[in-house]
């Protein structure tokens, strides 16, 4: 699916992610991270890469593979690549909490095999999450 | 979309939020905490029915803390469900919060 870099996409892309989950009928777990790693990217954009106010700013692909889904995002923001982003100090006493870092921290703690590319003005992001086996 | 109700429970201002803290929704929960904050020394929020939280609504959250701690409030964080508790703990919000699994707290 394809997003304007505006906040209020925000529900469309919730919608997609609810949509792919119940056709998958995926457990509530991977849902409620898929919805936290595409929110963090999104968000961090607008807010951070200059994504906001951009048409076509975001493009997101979810993947179902036999053992994981595939999330694939791309987006015209400044080149970021979110592995090298300083991590948050999250032992820090509450006066001192950064209130940045935070959602990029989240999204390398949940998913696995994250890779990035920089092509032809995009920030391209693959990624994986587990779907850990029946009954475990 | 998120709702949040007040009910006074054992000593403390109960505010029962339900829906989902996201980058949309963030906003409203800080302003429905730190109305509470206002009006009672002791608040909790009730996260049971709390479907979904992001980043942002951790920031809301953290905000109201800050401001309880501000205002020489206690304040508290009840009844997570575990997907929840789980963000809350990879961001390191125990050290900084009081967390109770049941209410009242």
């Amino acid at each position: 699916m394809v997003l304007d870099g505006k906040l209020s996409e925000l529900a469309r892309l919730t919608a997609e992610a609810e949509r792919f989950c119940r056709e998958h009928a995926l457990p509530v777990d991977v849902e409620f991270d898929l919805h936290l790693a595409l929110e963090e990217l999104f968000v961090n954009c607008i807010r951070h890469g200059a994504c906001e106010g951009l048409t076509g700013a975001v493009e997101v692909r979810l993947a179902l593979l036999p053992d994981a889904v595939a999330l694939e995002y791309a987006d015209r923001g400044a080149s970021f690549d979110p592995a090298e982003a300083p991590g948050p100090d999250i032992t820090a006493p509450l006066a001192e909490r950064a209130i940045g870092g935070l959602g990029l921290h989240l999204v390398r703690q949940i998913m696995r095999d994250i890779e990035y590319h920089r092509v032809d003005g995009w920030n391209r992001l693959r990624m994986r999450r587990p779907i850990p086996p029946e009954g475990t | 979309m998120i709702e949040a109700t007040q009910e006074t429970r054992a000593g403390w201002l109960v505010v029962a939020v339900k829906g989902r803290a996201d980058a949309e929704t963030a906003d409203q929960l800080e302003s429905a905490l730190r109305s509470a904050l206002d009006q009672h020394a002791k608040v909790a929020a009730d996260f049971r029915a709390l479907a979904y939280i992001s980043s942002a609504g951790l920031r809301a959250v953290l905000q109201a803390a800050r401001a309880a701690q501000e205002q020489n409030r206690e304040f508290a964080v009840c009844g997570m469900s575990d997907p929840v508790k789980k963000v809350f703990d990879m961001s390191g919000m125990h050290h900084v919060l009081t967390i109770h699994g049941e209410l009242p707290c």
